[in-house]
């Protein structure tokens, strides 16, 4: 447990969610939304919790991101907000 | 107070990030988007959850050193190993939400062959249109 | 028609916000070993796992252990969440085809 490390981590992860749903590209919305999913599994090892960070980054960040941009590829990749 | 705020920051950065989600849920009128917003307040709250097991002092991941069959002499302390069942819980939790999304992108497909966009205010027009033409027909 | 909306979602999260980390007050502090979570159900799964399952990795004992009725029933959400995906797929493509012929 190290407290600016936990700190540095909680900032990134919270950057990362503003920018994901304020981006009005949604290709770009879901690569950051893998990104913090990333982060969010960083933050977990760090706080010792191995087997949720693996599970995390590989089905959340890895299937998550491919799903979301399998369906963004039959729909459209423009959004108005 | 510094000791309250350095207590309690966790917390709140975990509100916050449940805040940004929800906002997303309910502001937003895309419909991608609303389901990254489903996405983020999901793992805020598998964070807050994990963050529970966290035990400061030494503690470490919640695998036991030495004999795997159990018949060591070595002593055990309680405080030495992480609470496990938060994380126990919680993996249950991702693979759920990663269903979740699966049947609403799937969803998400079938709205889109249909009214061909994905903003909710146009598709919600079209409903609208398609009712009063209905009603004009009979 | 379409600011007002946005003006009263976001009170609405701001207020949630707020309800919760009013909430927070009565939290026990970060990491504490002694709070509530800590102390009660999981002090037998750290000292018995082990010699109970012959599992080192004390997770994956409760994970599929303890708690296997769990997982089963997760096993069948997931089978539920495909199944389903594979109906509201199929019928696009049914469409499609029938489009084409």
């Amino acid at each position: 447990m190290i407290r600016q490390l936990d700190l540095i981590l909680l900032i990134f992860i919270v950057i990362c969610a503003i920018a994901a749903i304020n981006i009005k590209d949604l290709m770009s919305a879901v690569i950051i939304l893998g990104a913090y999913g990333f982060f969010m599994c960083l933050l977990w090892t760090e706080m010792g919790a191995v087997d949720v960070a693996f599970t995390e980054a590989s089905v959340g960040a890895g299937i998550g991101t491919v799903l979301f941009i399998a369906a963004i590829n039959k729909t459209s990749r423009r959004s108005k907000d | 107070m510094l000791e309250y705020i350095l207590a309690k920051y966790n917390y709140w950065i975990y509100v916050v990030l449940m805040m940004i989600g929800l906002y997303a849920m309910m502001g937003k009128r895309n419909l991608v988007k609303k389901l990254i917003g489903m996405n983020i307040f999901q793992t805020s709250i598998i964070l807050f959850f994990v963050s529970m097991g966290v035990k400061k002092g030494g503690a470490t991941v919640p695998i036991l050193m030495g004999d795997s069959h159990g018949h060591g002499e070595q002593l055990i302390q309680v405080a030495d190993y992480l609470n496990p069942l938060p994380h126990v819980l919680m993996l249950t939790a991702i693979v759920v939400s990663i269903a979740t999304t699966g049947v609403a992108l799937a969803t998400l497909i079938l709205i889109y062959k249909r009214y061909h966009t994905l903003e909710e205010d146009e598709i919600l027009a079209i409903r609208k249109e398609a009712s009063a033409y209905k009603t004009l027909g009979t | 028609m379409k600011n007002w909306f946005k003006w009263i979602s976001l009170i609405a999260v701001i207020m949630t916000g707020a309800l919760l980390i009013y909430g927070t007050h009565d939290m026990p502090a970060w990491g504490d070993p002694n709070s509530p979570a800590n102390s009660h159900v999981s002090p037998r799964y750290i000292l018995e796992a082990t010699k109970l399952t012959a599992t080192p990795n004390i997770v994956s004992a409760v994970l599929a252990d303890y708690r296997s009725y769990d997982t089963l029933g997760e096993s069948a959400v997931i089978f539920t969440a495909s199944i389903s995906c594979l109906f509201l797929l199929r019928r696009i493509r049914k469409e499609k085809t029938s489009e084409d012929k």
